[in-house]
């Protein structure tokens, strides 16, 4: 499952929202994430790639693209 | 024999024991003796490090991933001690988390999640550790002034520390037989970074500096050091109390208005 698809699902089953629309330009304020569901995606990120988010370097994250780059980083990181 | 540590021998769970307060307290601990484990949330990285911290101090550490707010995560932890140690003296109930709203503007799992890891996680952690423990064992809670003062945006985390004090004094009286010494510390703003999350004013802690009556902000290792002396056998007739540790800025809070009705 590609990085995408795996945050859709995640994004999906914290907010408990499958009706709004997640894409690549859409930011969490869109998807209706609030402060909370933002702290469960990263938790439930982090445990199934076994990486750390670091919560300073989200404030240059503006949708969920950026996020989803940031995320293939930090896998990518993790193998070297 | 004058050169054994006060802690020495015993087996200290810090939850939340990686960063900010519970870091200080768990290499407190570690300086005075004690195994430390150190229960982490997110970032393993920084338990990791803080664990070899605790080991240059000459004891053992462990660390161990859990959110205290999930009943079957504390659980496994106390699985996973009991393989570990066998046995725990200290609890420290430090993890804590919370959703920054007004009253009217918290929702039920704002609530709960808040409730769950700050107050539901010591009442299910201390039943566990209670039967790790023996007499002399010890638990200390964490709270805040919020529990009593009222503080912007702090609503859920302040009901939920008034919770985990009144749970301190329950357990307290109901271990006491067992030989089990449980109390709480409330500190007021203390020079962490989440302290930041709680005020939007970013020159708070330079602020509390200048009013503490103390003459500076409380620190984390002023409150780690309360911890390893509620940890002491020299604590041991006090019972179920919540000490403050503020530099005594929440005595001079209250001005009160004068020539009006």
């Amino acid at each position: 499952m590609s990085v995408e698809e795996t945050l859709k699902k995640i994004v999906t089953r914290v907010t408990r929202k499958p009706e709004v629309a997640f894409s690549p330009g859409a930011t969490f304020e869109e998807l209706e994430a609030d402060s909370l569901d933002i702290v469960q995606i990263l938790v439930a990120l982090e445990d199934t790639y076994d990486i750390e988010i670091q919560d300073e370097e989200l404030q240059e994250i503006k949708n969920m693209g950026d996020f989803i780059a940031y995320i293939e980083r930090k896998i990518g990181e993790k193998g070297k | 024999m004058g050169d054994r540590k006060a802690l020495a021998g015993k087996v200290a769970l810090i939850t939340g024991g990686s960063r900010g307060i519970g870091r200080a307290i768990t290499l407190k601990l570690a300086e005075e003796g004690a195994d430390v484990v150190i229960n982490f949330f997110r970032k393993k990285s920084t338990a990791e490090s803080t664990a070899q911290e605790a080991r240059d101090r000459g004891v053992k550490a462990h660390i161990i991933k859990a959110n205290v707010g999930e009943p079957e995560q504390i659980g496994s932890m106390f699985d996973e001690i009991e393989s570990q140690f066998g046995r725990l003296d200290i609890l420290v109930n430090n993890a804590a988390s919370g959703v920054a709203r007004s009253a009217l503007d918290l929702n039920d799992r704002g609530w709960d999640w808040t409730m769950d890891i700050n107050a539901r996680a010591f009442l299910l952690c201390a039943q566990r550790a209670a039967r790790l423990m023996k007499s002399g064992g010890k638990m200390v809670s964490i709270s805040s002034l919020g529990s009593r003062l009222v503080l912007p945006i702090y609503t859920a985390v302040g009901v939920s520390k008034a919770a985990l004090e009144a749970l301190t004094r329950y357990l307290a009286i109901e271990l006491a037989p067992r030989g089990i010494c449980v109390n709480g510390i409330a500190a007021g703003a203390v020079e962490t970074e989440t302290l930041k999350l709680y005020t939007a004013d970013p020159n708070l802690p330079q602020s509390a500096w200048q009013t503490t009556p103390a003459g500076r902000i409380v620190k984390p290792e002023d409150i780690a050091e309360l911890v390893a002396f509620l940890c002491r056998g020299q604590s041991n007739m006090i019972r179920g109390q919540i000490i403050v540790i503020d530099g005594g800025v929440s005595l001079t809070l209250i001005t009160p208005k004068t020539g009006e009705n």
